[in-house]
């Protein structure tokens, strides 16, 4: 379980002091909604490690995540734009995600069969710049299965996608957080992608997470 | 629905824009005319033009590789360390753009010549004199890539300060080490400027004139700019500077043809905000590393002019009445082509920026970029033969023709740095303004100029250091009654008064910085008040 109790942030200057208290479970998605410029951002910023919170907690499974660094906590970020490196092609940046050290075969190996799990296949040597945004988000989708870490924050990731692609991709996180166990939390201000998706949700509104009914 | 549409009907602007982009147009041809003029009926010359291409595009291209090594390793420090006074030391670099070379070429006299601090240090510990090569090609590439490698730097440093955060948290989240960061996030940033900054770097050093003039150290290292000086000056030879100047505006035009593709570098930077994400370990020692030497590079010539010529000589030099004629004349010229660059780029920007055609917009702003293919010697050499042309004195002549040659030598600069932000508006908010029914002055006083003062800041700023500091022009120009505080500099130094040249250098280098900082606050505030 991802547990946040009473996580603690301000922006510099600002007024509002954000408060965040969630639990998120393994094999489900956690939904996390909100006006524009309501934290959503922050939230996630906080459990990547981005930012230090001023107070609270942040635990998985009881272990304290406050003291690791973004690189060394057990997350995976998925981001609305700015999700592959362009210049780079699917196969490279996939690679970003394995253990540096690791043979090649076996990468290529391990690179090949993570695309084919989210309906990619072949498209190694594919430039990520020719890709279309949907394709993007499922070559960064396969980097996070390879990466295997227990935790995947969504921020926005369907917002830039039209109709049909979208249906794919809520599709493709929902099959692959039920069947890695991943702990999945989505951020969205898209009340559909929400109902599609949550198996929990939460409302933030004045620097503070309130739990809905689904 | 077509862009021209969109935009609001200028007809002022547009004939405002063409009118001036036409009369600079007809400059340079008239600039050119008595060149050729010149060259057809002049005797033979016996300058080795062969040698001096060599030698100039040799020391240019050392000087653009160097520069922009050095440029990035200082950017890259520069963006992952964050320390107190740190905006200070980026202005510090930024400010490389309108340091005149002179002042640098002076202030590595000052620390490494034979009585330069090094020097004197090296007598005082081990009673040995260090002999430095300061003068020559050394001396000559070590002055360049101090004021270039710090201005590809600053302009380098925008590009990774530019890198979105998604990116930086990505690669941060995935756990990118510090050369594996470099090559996946910054040199794709980097890399697209790279070509159009190396032209502008090579450009400069190609067309550099005061410090080849005083570290060259002879006709060895001489490259075009220094040789059409010393002919119409030192050899009164007429026919050689006018070949050289055509050759000159040959090789700059076909650089400037030849990066014509390449985005055009703005001058105006903003505040660099460091990203969050830091390197850590070997890399930070050598981001530490790279700052500390960089500084020292960079400042101490700056720092030696300051020491050395803040003192009792002030005094002896405020009683001369020369160098009282020389202040008032710099400060005038230099405001002057300041305001007047500023007039023309504004001009020249609002008209392309009222038109749709890509024609048009080329048309007008071609001639105003024409004058990078016309250096300083060049335009003074041109100017000084159609004065003469007209049955002028070239004397009487020499206050208007210095403030408006400095004026057109920076408006390429203007032009790059306020046309963009010009035309980015019309583009995005001319719907709003047609249907808000603004009128020209409205537009410019409401939408324009709050957005654009800071940047006009920028170059106004931009335009008074480079007359402040210019040499090339007035070189020809100057007389004992007409001069201006560098041609005093350069008579002193000549007429070995040193204190005096230390005194001029140090005054030179406070109104440098005291321009380069406050008008673009200036310039920033009024707009603020205005709002």
């Amino acid at each position: 379980m991802l547990h946040a109790d009473r996580l603690a942030f301000a922006h510099p200057g600002a007024a509002l002091r954000y408060e965040f208290s969630f639990t998120a479970a393994p094999g489900e998605i956690t939904a996390i909604s909100g006006q524009s410029g309501s934290g959503k951002s922050t939230l996630l910023d906080l459990v990547a490690g981005f930012l230090a919170p001023s107070g609270g907690a942040l635990t998985l499974d009881d272990r304290n995540l406050l003291p690791l660094p973004p690189e060394q906590r057990p997350v995976s970020i998925l981001f609305q734009s700015e999700t592959l490196f362009d210049h780079l092609s699917a196969a490279r940046n996939l690679a970003l995600g394995l253990p540096s050290g690791m043979p090649a075969a076996e990468a290529r190996a391990r690179i090949a069969a993570a695309l084919v799990e989210v309906g990619l296949p072949g498209i190694e040597n594919q430039r990520a710049a020719t890709l279309s945004g949907g394709e993007k988000q499922r070559v960064a989708l396969a980097r996070t299965l390879l990466r295997d870490r227990p935790v995947l924050l969504l921020d926005e990731p369907f917002s830039a996608l039209d109709d049909s692609t979208r249906g794919t991709m809520r599709d493709l996180v929902r099959g692959l957080t039920e069947r890695q166990g991943w702990i999945t939390v989505l951020v969205s201000h898209h009340a559909d992608d929400i109902e599609a998706l949550a198996a929990r949700r939460y409302r933030l509104a004045d620097g503070h997470l309130v739990e809905q009914a689904i | 629905m077509p862009r021209s549409s969109s935009l609001p009907p200028r007809p002022l602007r547009l004939v405002a824009g063409a009118a001036l982009a036409l009369s600079i147009a007809a400059l340079v041809v008239l600039v050119l005319v008595s060149i050729l003029r010149a060259a057809t009926g002049a005797a033979a010359s016996s300058v080795d033009i062969w040698r001096l291409v060599v030698m100039t595009s040799t020391q240019a291209a050392l000087t653009t590789v160097i520069s922009l090594i050095v440029g990035i390793a200082l950017a890259w420090a520069l963006n992952r360390l964050r320390f107190p006074g740190r905006d200070l030391i980026v202005g510090l670099f930024a400010s490389a753009i309108v340091t005149p070379g002179l002042i640098i070429a002076f202030g590595l006299l000052a620390v490494w010549g034979r009585a330069g601090w090094v020097n004197e240090a090296s007598l005082a510990l081990t009673g040995q004199s260090l002999e430095v090569p300061i003068f020559g090609l050394g001396g000559i590439l070590a002055a360049h890539v101090i004021l270039d490698a710090s201005f590809a730097a600053r302009i380098l440093l925008a590009r990774l300060d530019a890198i979105p955060e998604a990116r930086l948290k990505m690669g941060q989240s995935l756990g990118l080490g510090a050369l594996q960061r470099f090559t996946v996030i910054d040199w794709p940033m980097l890399g697209p400027t790279l070509p159009g900054l190396g032209a502008i770097i090579f450009l400069l050093a190609f067309t550099s004139f005061p410090i080849v003039l005083l570290l060259g150290g002879g006709p060895a290292n001489q490259t075009l700019e220094v040789a059409i000086y010393a002919a119409v000056r030192l050899d009164f030879d007429l026919a050689g500077a006018v070949q050289l100047a055509l050759v000159q505006i040959a090789i700059c035009s076909a650089i400037i043809l030849a990066t014509a593709a390449f985005a055009p570098v703005s001058a105006a930077t903003g505040r660099s905000r460091p990203p969050r994400w830091r390197d850590a370990g070997w890399a930070r020692s050598v981001q530490w590393a790279i700052l500390a030497v960089s500084i020292v590079g960079f400042a101490l010539p700056l720092v030696a002019i300051l020491v050395d010529g803040i003192g009792p000589g002030i005094i002896e030099l405020a009683q001369r009445e020369s160098f009282w004629r020389a202040l008032v004349t710099s400060l005038v010229i230099g405001t002057g082509s300041a305001a007047l660059t500023l007039l023309l780029a504004l001009t020249i920007g609002m008209a392309r920026a009222a038109t749709a055609s890509r024609l048009a917009r080329t048309a007008i702003g071609a001639p105003a970029y024409a004058y990078l293919a016309v250096p300083a010697v060049v335009l003074s050499l041109g100017a000084f033969l159609l004065v003469r042309d007209m049955g002028l004195l070239p004397e009487f002549a020499a206050p208007v023709v210095v403030l408006v040659a400095n004026a057109l030598l920076s408006l390429p600069f203007a032009l790059a740095t306020l046309a963009p932000p010009l035309e980015a508006v019309a583009a995005s908010r001319g719907k709003l303004i047609r249907s808000l029914g603004l009128g020209g002055w409205a537009q410019f006083r409401d939408v324009e100029w709050p957005l654009l003062s800071r940047d006009a800041g920028v170059v106004v700023a931009l335009s008074f250091c480079f007359s402040l500091g210019d040499l090339g022009v007035v070189a020809l120009f100057g007389t004992e009654d007409f001069t201006t505080l560098p041609l005093a500099m350069y008579r002193a130094l000549g007429a070995y008064r040193s204190n005096d040249a230390a005194t001029i250098a140090a005054l030179m280098l406070l109104l440098t910085i005291a321009a380069f900082t406050l008008l673009p606050r200036l310039f920033g505030r009024s707009s603020d008040a205005a709002r």
